[in-house]
């Protein structure tokens, strides 16, 4: 399937390249009935990321194909109903997804093809003709920097902070554990943080990893000099946070803030909104944030729209 | 048996006199540190003690929290066993039994040998998750759907739930979901679109220890009647996490 539509992609741009071309001399003022395809956009895509395209991962349509035309482009963190339902009210039929449209990282469909949700999915998409591409290996390997990590440090206010040689670690003017995850709740728009630390302890170092982060890459940073305080999206409970938590008890000072998956990486996709409207000038590109899924009983909220 | 098992002696010379039982969700350090207070050497665990499913050491050589922790172990003359998968055999499931001990919920058990599947009195989403937060000791549980959403039927999946078993549960007559913890952008997704196309369906995180330690007391508690030589105890183990509702910490830093 992956390779089918690869092959489908290069004739196509072959056969496009000179409309495409003619598409970014007249940037700015889109020529009356011009279209664009999605695969035109890929190739685009491709074009920019700064480094090699490759084959394999989990980057592909989820929905649609190349040869659907683009109205307009939107860009979500998580394909989720709600991001459909959103992006199709700003005009946009094209998603650009950084996490999956099936609800599993490669969009497995083997197991859920008779499922319900799927074919209430399916067909949504289907019947407002829209296009998914799933946009994670690539655009965490944007050059020069992870397009992910570009936007989170923007939203915080931290991009000055960041090492250039590794913008994963960040110095920070020093504060207390209970600042810093306030200024990240409010930055993120973060509802549900969970953290692990003393809140009293100054925090300076931090290392970031938005997203998924795992134990044991994770103990080997923390347990260097140069991360006092370690920020990611999510990890299992009796993984990386169990080992904060025991090396607090071994009598290190360290901490620990999980922000949730979501709202860790979504403004990476508000970041990759910007990017696109460097290259894409004929249509929209727009960034639609979508819902923390999450609330505590604190605080509850109902943001999900229910109608479909 | 099983034929595959995660279950194995993780820690500890097997051959050491045990002095005492103590039985916790997950060897942390702290639930190190309370076992051997209370001398108890024989560490009886769910979940993994180095920070991985499959307790990777290879990896963890220099790290200075695994070498400090392996010598408390040894100082302390403790034996840690690794035992959640012959647990989760065990008939009736210690793990079910004990969580609908604690909830109270043994008597609104559709089948009271294994209480996976639960009817309890009409109430709404918010107000069980406050309830539970309370009864699990739970500060950070998280819910997905509708605060308002009548809740009668209720699903369960004790630690961690997996995405296809989570989603087959979902897709059931149930009106929301248990878990310890399953990932973001599975089940949690899920459920979410659920919602979004106006099913009337929800999710409650627990936290993995608030999601099943009370399992392991019940365990304790079923140890106790063929060990009588030595003492049996369940450990509970903090919370790790705070909240900027609730921002301290339960963590002991003292070695």
């Amino acid at each position: 399937m992956r390779e089918k539509q690869a092959s489908d992609l290069s004739r196509r741009s072959i056969l496009t390249a000179g409309v495409a071309g003619a598409g970014l001399v007249a940037a700015g003022t889109p020529a009356l009935g011009a279209t664009l395809t999605a695969g035109e956009i890929l190739e685009r895509m491709k074009q920019n990321v700064g480094g090699p395209w490759r084959d394999g991962g989990v980057d592909h349509f989820t929905v649609g194909g190349p040869e659907t035309v683009v109205r307009g482009i939107s860009t979500v963190m998580m394909c989720t109903f709600d991001a459909l339902k959103d992006s199709l009210k700003v005009g946009c039929n094209m998603v650009i997804s950084h996490e999956p449209t099936y609800w599993s990282h490669p969009d497995r469909l083997d197991d859920i093809r008779d499922d319900p949700l799927y074919k209430i999915k399916l067909d949504y998409v289907t019947r407002n003709n829209m296009v998914v591409w799933h946009f994670h290996d690539h655009w965490h390997a944007l050059r020069p920097i992870d397009g992910i990590h570009v936007g989170e440090a923007a939203q915080l206010g931290w991009t000055q902070y960041m090492h250039k040689d590794n913008p994963r670690f960040y110095t920070l003017p020093p504060m207390t554990l209970l600042d810093m995850a306030r200024q990240i709740q409010s930055a993120l728009d973060a509802r549900t943080m969970r953290i692990v630390g003393d809140p009293a302890m100054i925090v300076s170092k931090m290392y970031a990893s938005y997203g998924n982060f795992g134990g044991i890459t994770g103990a080997a940073i923390l347990d260097g000099p140069d991360c006092d305080v370690m920020v990611i999206g999510e990890a299992q409970d009796w993984d990386l946070p169990m080992y904060v938590q025991d090396t607090m008890s071994a009598g290190n000072k360290k901490a620990f803030i999980m922000i949730g998956h979501d709202k860790s990486e979504q403004w990476g996709m508000k970041y990759c909104a910007e990017w696109l409207g460097t290259f894409i000038k004929e249509i929209p590109c727009k960034f639609v944030p979508i819902i923390e899924p999450y609330w505590n009983p604190e605080k509850p909220v109902m943001e999900i729209n229910t109608k479909i | 048996m099983r034929p595959q098992t995660l279950d194995r002696v993780v820690a500890g010379d097997l051959t050491a006199d045990i002095t005492g039982v103590a039985c916790m969700a997950l060897a942390t350090f702290d639930g190190l540190k309370a076992a051997a207070a209370a001398g108890r050497n024989l560490v009886i665990v769910l979940e993994d003690t180095w920070w991985s499913d499959n307790d990777d050491l290879q990896r963890l050589e220099g790290n200075s929290t695994y070498k400090a922790k392996r010598a408390f172990i040894r100082e302390h003359n403790l034996v840690v066993a690794r035992f959640g998968d012959h647990i989760a055999d065990m008939k009736p499931n210690p793990v079910a039994m004990g969580m609908a001990q604690q909830l109270g919920w043994e008597n609104y058990a559709t089948d009271k040998n294994n209480p996976v599947h639960f009817v309890i009195p009409s109430t709404n989403l918010l107000a069980l998750t406050q309830s539970l937060g309370r009864t699990l000791g739970s500060r950070t549980l998280r819910a997905v759907g509708d605060p308002r959403l009548p809740v009668s039927k209720v699903g369960v999946i004790w630690g961690n739930a997996n995405q296809l078993p989570s989603i087959r549960l979902l897709n059931t007559d149930i009106d929301t979901l248990l878990v310890g913890y399953t990932h973001e952008w599975e089940a949690v997704m899920y459920c979410q679109d659920q919602v979004a196309v106006g099913m009337k369906k929800s999710l409650i995180s627990l936290g993995q220890a608030a999601g099943e330690q009370a399992g392991v007391k019940y365990f304790a508690g079923w140890l106790k009647t063929i060990i009588d030589e030595v003492p049996v105890d369940y450990i509970p183990l903090a919370e790790p996490y705070w909240n900027l509702n609730q921002p301290t910490n339960l963590i002991s830093t003292k070695i």
